[in-house]
């Protein structure tokens, strides 16, 4: 049904419920490769904790063999252990590793895939919302981070937590106590990395419109898009020192913001370095009172740093990464979850015409109207013309006659059957356009004319709409004739705006309709070829409802009907004698064209 | 610092940061070195240690001899802690360092680089490639050797403390890391290479993506539909190149875990070598435990560090390259002139059989092309797109000088002209012209660049009512102080047009005598194009102006017209003339006037 993005409150979305959206969609991915992933990173994290037992083992069996001079055997047994469990996490190692690894190859190819899935179902008008843009933008990128999301809470279940369980047991069995060494890592690390956290995000949030300013002052002097007239001004010193100016300003604050937190964490540090004091205090007072033996001490010593290091990796790059991440995350789920336009699947006949019923239309966060209240009925076979200035209406008109857009208020009938009502496929069905921002494809010829109709993959009807729209296919400028590749960037071909303009007509003729809308698609074309080009169009769209929509008065003459439009209303409809006869907007905005040819 | 014309090599990864902040280069290189050598230190102190609690606990030694030995270890362990958090601090010293020097040092180079370097895509790839992040470039690659050399500090420590116990075992050690290093830089080329195969993949398929999700394609994508089939095509691209990648990963993983494996044995064996002489009472029990640590550790590290450390240096390797192709590009040496001031008088342009093709291309834009324009006149350049026109006015200012021909200039050579004077000589607004978002202000002053700083704001407001924004400025909170587009906190967005009047404001606030206006209203309707160019004719008297444009009606006021046909010039005259001679010029002209008869 009809969806009104503007109004949607952006919600916030749990993190179980992401995990748990993710989770889905990743099982159902790949569920085997993500299990066997999740198995053998259980695993791996056991095989760590053994390798702190295995040590111990084995230097007990030393010192024991060193102060008794016997038992050998068990020195050597301890040392098979140990060679065996390091060889084999090793192993599980390089396993592990590459199969996460293989995972954010495999994933997020299928997450992307939903989200271009979701993009071909969402509302057009979704793309006018900043807000919703910046969403769509996000998304792609929320996709990638959400494995990163979904691979850190797996890792921390099935790698770090059987690791901790495992050292906590060991620790627990060796002297209870020393349990307490875990939250002595734990709880300052994690208190830092917190602090850090939510600092730099502010801190961050207040440089981040310096680095704007300095990206954009460097771009107004070697971007493209400025390089030559910044140039030819000469005003390269006058955006140096804008950027030196505003590039001081974003180092001091860089400087001050991570100052402030590096020393913080130094801070912060000497707590965990209380703590790490504190379990070495303890498993020294352990070893003097004999509670404990050297070959454990020294096990257990060797791996409390291992453990501050895995305990600061966790929540510096995980969690940390995963608090970053989390935002963009919420973007692509929010994405995801847009509504859709559904309605009735149903054959629309064109020969019901299009019939416009006190239609209003504002932009999504637009107060004015870019329709006010039409009402206009178009035949079927009807060739109209729409005219009027910049900011007329005329485009906004032919999306809702298309049925791109929905309207705001009032009703569109498309061959008898409310827009609102039935599915855009059905809708879509019969329609073809060229418009004014038409797409340049770097694909190959035929799939820039065959893209917009690939269900029917028909070489004649390819023929006839190349043909159609004079298209000549020369080997100079398709060597490879309808697989030519018509970008550079992919060792194609160039292609100039009058052919490009071609090819698009071309697009626009290959569909099959009963309706075509043709958009300006002329706004930088020379005189002699937009001509050309609404005369071969009227001629073409003779047993078809055509719609042409046009600035230039001269051209909607070939029309059977003009409908004039400004500030988003239809001020006059008719023939072209009739409007002229009318000496109303029509002759005014004629004859002002017309004067600059007078002569 | 500057970017010099010459070969960059791995050294620079060194040089260049110590010369763009010295002390928190040299504070960041101690501290990685030093962290290459605390571990061996741990490895003697922890041995220490552990003896002499050995030595208590057997009653062989005081108590209190243990707390010597307690504190260097804390004191060890308290080091590594906070040079770490400082070595985080000097490396951001560094890197804003890096930004404030470097990053200037690239920008600069890039203002000036020769113009052709801009429009051909493939220097501006490379441009690209090397500006974009250079300082975080330079200073990975700066951390990389120092975590380099600190590996191989940490190494030659542990071999150290095992040469002066059995010599022998450090031999086989290095006799065998040899193959093992071999293995390790073959498999970083190889995933460099693979990278480099598997972008062609990647590109083609993050395009099909931006078609299925970008703003610009949704009409297109909704009423076509072809959202579901060219989603699975992108699929098929994106998993030819995953595919690739993996085998190339597997391959990279199998041979860093044969590596790894290797080191493993090797520690086992190094365990067993120690075995004799601490059961032999030769070792101490101390030493032997943190030498097992410290050799099982170092597996840790070698196992992924030696690989990945080599595999990321062939990629700092191709940006050394990169910067070295690109500190060749050659450069104009007017880029960052301020125009002479006062500006020279204009007195007549020439071409004479000027020839013209863009560099890397085949096709010739300009062919033998000749025409004269003299002062106070107003010119025009008609004729269809692709046609050739915009390209004269790349020549004309100075833009690219690879052209045959002559080209004269008040008579004189355009190429022995200084390029200050003829920076000078002329304004011109572009079909793209730039919209700078800062002030209005300084958006129009920016015309006269030499006087922006002084107080022009009269000739900024004389060019405002000029073009007819005054109204429009007004309506800004902060009138002609008001910055422009979402830069700054509290810049304002105006329209399309509105920025075309800012870019004419700028053209005629501009002292320059010779003034083009080059299509800048191609989105306009024929009649707003029509009054706008009239307007700016009428402001412009006493100078000559060129107007371009393929709509015949706005440029028929001209003295005379240039009827510009595949890089040449067709026809000439005045409109009454071009009109009398029957030829392209009538033809276009009465195709467009055919609609309004």
């Amino acid at each position: 049904m009809k969806a009104r993005p503007k109004t949607q409150p952006k919600t916030r979305i749990s993190l179980t419920a992401i995990v748990w959206r993710i989770f889905k969609m990743v099982i159902k991915a790949c569920p085997i490769y993500f299990t066997a992933t999740c198995l053998i990173g259980v695993i791996h994290g056991l095989s760590w904790g053994l390798n702190t037992y295995a040590t111990q083992f084995f230097f007990d069996a030393v010192a024991t063999a060193v102060t008794s001079q016997t038992e050998l055997t068990m020195v050597y047994l301890g040392l098979l252990a140990l060679g065996g469990v390091t060889v084999g996490s090793q192993v599980l190692n390089g396993v592990h590793n590459f199969m996460a690894g293989a995972l954010y190859g495999l994933v997020p190819g299928h997450l992307v895939k939903h989200i271009h899935h979701k993009a071909a179902r969402i509302e057009p008008i979704c793309y006018e919302s900043p807000d919703l843009l910046d969403d769509i933008n996000k998304a792609e990128k929320g996709a990638g981070s959400s494995l990163g999301l979904l691979i850190v809470v797996v890792v921390l279940l099935t790698f770090y937590l059987p690791y901790f369980v495992f050292m906590g047991w060991y620790l627990y069995r060796l002297k209870p106590i020393l349990l307490l060494s875990l939250v002595f890592i734990f709880i300052p690390v994690f208190i830092t990395q917190l602090i850090r956290g939510a600092v730099h995000a502010r801190l961050e949030d207040e440089s981040a419109p310096l680095r704007r300013e300095v990206d954009y002052y460097e771009r107004c002097i070697c971007d493209r898009e400025y390089f030559k007239e910044t140039r030819l001004l000469g005003a390269y010193r006058f955006f140096r020192d804008l950027y030196l100016t505003a590039l001081k300003a974003m180092q001091q604050k860089k400087w001050n913001v991570e100052l402030k937190t590096n020393l913080m964490e130094i801070g912060m540090r000497m707590l965990t370095l209380a703590g790490y004091f504190g379990v070495l205090y303890l498993l020294f007072t352990a070893l003097m009172n004999g509670e404990i033996s050297i070959g454990s001490f020294a096990a257990v010593f060797g791996s409390i740093e291992l453990m501050f290091g895995i305990m600061e990796e966790i929540v510096a790059n995980h969690i940390g990464g995963m608090t970053r991440d989390l935002a963009t995350v919420r973007n692509f789920i929010r994405f995801l979850d847009l509504p859709e336009r559904s309605g009735d699947t149903e054959r629309v006949s064109f020969d019901g015409g299009i019939k416009f019923t006190d239609v209003s239309f504002a932009y999504p966060g637009s107060e004015t109207k870019a329709l006010d209240h039409v009402n206009l009925t178009i035949r079927p076979g009807e060739t109209i013309a729409i005219v009027g200035q910049n900011g007329a209406g005329k485009s906004t008109l032919v999306k809702l006659l298309t049925g791109l857009y929905l309207p705001t208020e009032g009703t569109v009938e498309i061959g008898g059957v409310d827009s609102r009502r039935i599915s855009p496929e059905s809708i879509y069905k019969g329609i073809t356009g060229v418009f004014q921002k038409y797409q340049r494809y770097k694909l190959t010829l035929q799939e820039n004319v065959q893209i917009s109709d690939l269900q029917a993959q028909d070489e004649n009807h390819l023929d006839a709409a190349v043909a159609k729209a004079d298209l000549e296919l020369d080997q100079e400028t398709f060597p490879q004739g309808y697989e030519t590749m018509l970008s550079r960037e992919f060792d194609g071909v160039d292609l100039s705006g009058g052919q490009w303009q071609r090819v698009a007509l071309a697009r626009g003729f290959y569909r099959v309709h009963d309706l075509i809308v043709l958009d300006e698609p002329t706004a930088a074309i020379d005189p002699l070829e937009e001509t050309r080009i609404y005369h071969k169009f009227a001629e073409l769209s003779k047993e078809k409802t055509a719609i042409i929509v046009t600035h230039r008065l001269g051209s909607a003459k070939i029309a059977d009907r003009i409908v004039v439009m400004d500030q988003g209303r239809i001020v006059a409809v008719g023939t072209h004698e009739q409007l002229m006869q009318e000496q109303g907007k029509y002759a005014e905005m004629y004859q002002a064209q017309a004067q600059w040819y007078a002569g | 610092m500057q970017i010099d014309a010459r070969r960059y090599g791995l050294w620079d990864l060194v040089k260049l940061p110590l010369q763009a902040g010295p002390g928190a280069a040299i504070l960041t290189g101690l501290n990685s070195l030093l962290s290459g050598i605390v571990p061996t230190l741990h490895v003697v102190v922890t041995a220490s240690f552990i003896d002499t609690a050995i030595a208590v606990l057997q009653g062989s030694a005081e108590r209190s001899e243990i707390y010597s030995r307690l504190f260097a270890v804390v004191a060890l362990i308290a080091y590594s802690w906070v040079s770490g958090s400082a070595a985080k601090l000097a490396r951001t010293k560094l890197g804003l360092a890096l930004q404030e020097h470097y990053h200037t040092a690239i920008t600069e180079k890039r203002a000036r680089l020769h113009y052709r370097h801009i429009e051909d895509p493939e220097s501006w790839d490379l441009i690209s490639r090397v500006t974009s992040r250079p300082e975080g470039q330079l200073s990975d690659g700066y951390n990389l050797l120092l975590s380099m050399a600190a590996l191989i500090f940490r190494v030659l420590g542990v071999l150290g403390i095992l040469i002066s116990q059995v010599w022998w075992a450090a031999v086989v050690i290095i006799l065998l890391s040899v193959p093992l290093f071999a293995l390790a830089v073959k498999s970083g080329k190889a995933s460099y290479e693979a990278s480099k195969e598997t972008e062609k993949y990647r590109r083609k398929s993050s395009y099909l993506s931006s078609i299925l999700t970008s703003r610009e394609t949704v009409d297109e994508r909704s009423l076509f539909g072809y959202g579901d089939p060219i989603n699975e095509m992108w699929h098929e691209r994106y998993e030819t190149a995953r595919k690739i990648e993996h085998r190339v990963r597997r391959k990279w993983f199998i041979r860093t875990k044969i590596g790894s494996l290797i080191t493993a044995f090797l520690s086992v064996l190094i365990v067993v070598v120690l075995l004799n002489p601490v059961l032999a009472g030769d070792l101490s029990i101390g030493l032997f435990m943190s030498l097992v640590v410290a050799t099982f550790s170092l597996v840790q590290m070698m196992s992924w560090g030696l690989g990945s450390y080599v595999d990321q240096l062939a990629k700092f390797r191709e940006y050394l390259k990169d910067l070295t192709k690109f500190a060749m590009l050659e450069e104009s040496d007017s880029a960052q002139m301020l125009p002479a001031d006062p500006a020279p008088e204009f007195q007549s342009l020439d071409f004479k059989n000027v020839s013209f093709k863009y560099p890397g291309m085949e096709k010739y834009v300009l062919r033998n092309l000749s025409l004269r324009m003299e002062a106070g006149k107003h010119y025009a350049f008609v004729g269809v797109n692709g046609s050739g026109k915009t390209t004269i006015t790349k020549l004309i200012a100075g833009l690219y000088d690879n052209y045959s021909g002559e080209i004269l200039l008040n008579g004189k050579n355009l190429r022995e002209w200084d390029p200050a004077e003829l920076k000078a000589m002329l304004s011109i607004v572009n079909q793209d012209f730039a919209k700078y978002y800062i002030t209005v202000r300084d958006n129009i002053a920016l015309g006269d660049v030499n006087h922006i700083e002084s107080d022009s704001d009269w000739r900024v407001n004389r060019a405002i009512d000029q073009v007819g924004l005054a109204a429009a400025v007004e309506k800004l909170p902060q009138g002609i102080h008001t910055p422009l587009g979402k830069i700054k906190a509290d810049g304002q967005d105006v329209s399309g047009g509105e920025w075309q009047r800012i870019a004419m404001a700028r053209a005629i606030a501009n002292p320059a005598p010779l003034r083009i206006l080059d299509e800048p209203t191609a989105a306009l309707d024929p009649v707003s194009e029509s009054e706008l160019y009239q307007e700016f004719e009428r402001i412009s008297r006493g100078k000559t102006t060129i107007f371009i444009s393929h709509r015949l009606g706005s440029t028929k006021l001209a003295d005379e017209i240039f009827v510009i046909d595949e890089g040449r010039v067709l026809e000439q005259g005045t409109h009454q003339e071009l009109m009398a001679l029957n030829g392209e010029y009538a033809r276009m002209y009465e195709s467009q006037r055919s609609w309004y008869n």
